[in-house]
């Protein structure tokens, strides 16, 4: 016997039976498309539109019942008490080709608010956070550096008119300046929260900027130390004389390596960025004592060495 | 039908414009949505429609066509499913292609450029936006009704398997058209381009009759806009879905010459 399929269009479902022309429904979701789109979204047992239950139970036993996708078959199985198993292609596609389609309105207001929906809960993943923040740090920073530099140029005579201009520049330059701080300690802090073992090898900020470079912590943690190294360079890598850091220019106590060493330095911080990220991402054990000692090891080795 | 200037309609594409320039074609399509640009593109009015510039340095499909594309373009009225419609540049155009009757189904998996399809979509009334990951179609089988067309242009080195799950899956049936743009450069470095083109096309001809196939050098380097239509594969044997006939995946080896 041909299972009975539990098919959607959208804002609505659909009870299909063996043959196509035994469909019952339209089962809304919700009269109201958004809350529609809210339901589809969570799809759990209380979203289920009541009808389409009791049409579930005039189903006798021995039929086998199956809808898709996954979450709404578990979702009925709750319900109904029953197995609600996964379609099979050809029943999948039997059962879309019987559905009636959406109306046109009611449908554009369903995707919007699902788009929407879905899109407000993807960015406010604290992983998207970081990221978000770590850019906008950048980009501030950049601009009060330009700013910084293009004041440098002028000179002017006290009390003149483009004094008494750069003198008010001056103080909103400093409003600037204090947002830019707040900005650095939220994102320092996200990054010790969210990823605190590359944050004490690197510093919070270079974490940051590591992981909004790689577009995720899970991004991240599958690079090769030899990309993490150069992750955010400009140049083009090339055997000969390419590029020796990116980001990582900016890491804790690469100041204190001499400069002819600093490219071996990159090289062993980025493979100690690289098991970090990777504990980070999986484990979320303390390695950060482990690996700082390492990393201050090597700042000393490469201190003493001569080239 | 006389056009303002040089205008003359496109053949089998009643809502596209082209203007034969000297070095290249201009393509142009009627725009389903309101001012202003999607990507900062130009409008223009011939007798009274509203035209927007098809650049085929920003979009694939328009490459194709001005590089000769053989095949059919999508028609107004029938719906679309655009699998890694990224900030919808060329989904859009896709969408005015089909017109206002028609329907653009269009996934997308990041998060920033969906925002800005969102918002693209909210003015753009046939375009349906979907966060989704277009390898699990059946997450979103529920909310596309079947389609006659699928267009994907998702760089990865699985993107055929992935076409093929979402056309069986999600197409009208026999006849649908699968449009899919290849970025050789995502399929791995053991091929060519021309060699990663031909081993798509054969793992494509188990299920799709392919009728036309394009580089689109020099507007993408490295990239082809292959098409057929489902399911009437001639003489090539039946894909055994146990059995992955697709060697796509990144291999080790050497670096193809």
């Amino acid at each position: 016997m041909r299972p009975t399929l539990v098919v959607g269009n959208g804002p609505a479902l659909f009870l299909s039976g063996t043959d196509p022309a035994h469909l019952l429904g339209p089962f809304p979701l919700d009269s109201d498309p958004k809350q529609a789109a809210v339901r589809f979204d969570a799809m759990a047992r209380s979203d289920v539109p009541t009808r389409l239950l009791s049409a579930l139970e005039s189903i006798p036993v021995g039929v086998t019942l199956v809808a898709s996708p996954p979450r709404l078959a578990r979702a009925i199985s709750e319900c109904v008490g029953r197995p609600v198993a996964s379609p099979s292609l050809e029943d999948l596609r039997r059962g879309r080709a019987a559905v009636p389609l959406p109306d046109a309105a009611l449908e554009r207001r369903f995707f919007l608010a699902l788009g929407h929906l879905r899109l407000e809960r993807a960015l406010r993943a604290p992983e998207e956070v970081l990221i978000t923040l770590a850019r906008e740090e950048e980009r501030v920073e950049r601009s009060v550096g330009r700013e910084a530099r293009a004041a440098d140029s002028f000179v002017s005579v006290p009390d003149s008119p483009l004094d008494l201009h750069l003198v008010a520049w001056d103080r909103a330059r400093g409003a600037l300046g204090d947002l830019e701080d707040a900005l650095r300690r939220t994102v320092e802090k996200e990054a010790k929260t969210q990823v605190p073992n590359l944050s004490a090898v690197v510093g919070a900020r270079v974490a940051a900027r590591l992981v909004a470079a790689a577009g995720g912590i899970g991004a991240l943690a599958r690079m090769p130390a030899s990309r993490i190294q150069l992750l955010g360079s400009r140049r083009r890598p090339s055997p000969e004389r390419g590029p020796r850091f990116g980001l990582l220019y900016r890491a804790d106590r690469l100041a204190d390596v001499p400069i002819g060493r600093r490219g071996a330095y990159a090289r062993s911080l980025a493979a100690l960025a690289a098991i970090a990220v990777r504990v980070d991402a999986h484990g979320r054990r303390d390695v950060s004592a482990e690996l700082v000692a390492r990393r201050d090891r090597r700042v000393e080795v490469l201190r003493r060495r001569r080239r | 039908m006389r056009l303002g200037r040089d205008f003359r309609p496109v053949k089998g594409s009643p809502r596209m414009l082209e203007v034969a320039r000297a070095e290249r074609r201009e393509l142009w399509t009627e725009a389903v949505g309101e001012l202003p640009p999607v990507h900062g593109e130009r409008w223009t009015e011939v007798q009274d429609r509203r035209y927007r510039i098809f650049e085929p340095g920003r979009s694939k499909l328009a490459a194709a066509v001005v590089r000769g594309w053989a095949g059919d373009l999508p028609a107004p009225g029938e719906r679309w499913l655009y699998l890694g419609a990224a900030s919808g540049t060329t989904a859009s155009h896709l969408a005015d292609l089909v017109g206002p009757e028609g329907r653009v189904y269009a996934v997308e998996r990041s998060v920033r450029p969906f925002a800005r399809l969102l918002a693209l979509a909210e003015r753009w009334p046939n375009l349906r936006p979907i966060l989704g990951d277009a390898r699990d179609p059946l997450a979103y089988s529920a909310i596309v009704p079947p389609a006659a067309g699928l267009y994907a242009d998702i760089a990865q080195a699985d993107q055929l398997e992935i076409v093929l799950r979402n056309a069986e899956m999600l197409l009208r049936g026999d006849g649908a058209r699968v449009l899919v743009a290849l970025k050789t450069a995502s399929m791995g470095r053991h091929r060519t381009a021309t060699g990663h083109r031909d081993s798509a096309e054969g793992a494509l001809a188990h299920e799709v009759a392919l009728y036309a196939s394009v580089s689109l050098e020099p507007f993408h380097r490295g990239h082809f806009l292959v098409g057929g239509r489902w399911g009437r594969a001639s003489k090539m044997p039946a894909r055994d879905p146990s059995r992955p006939t697709l060697p796509l995946g990144r291999r080790p080896g050497r670096r193809a010459r």
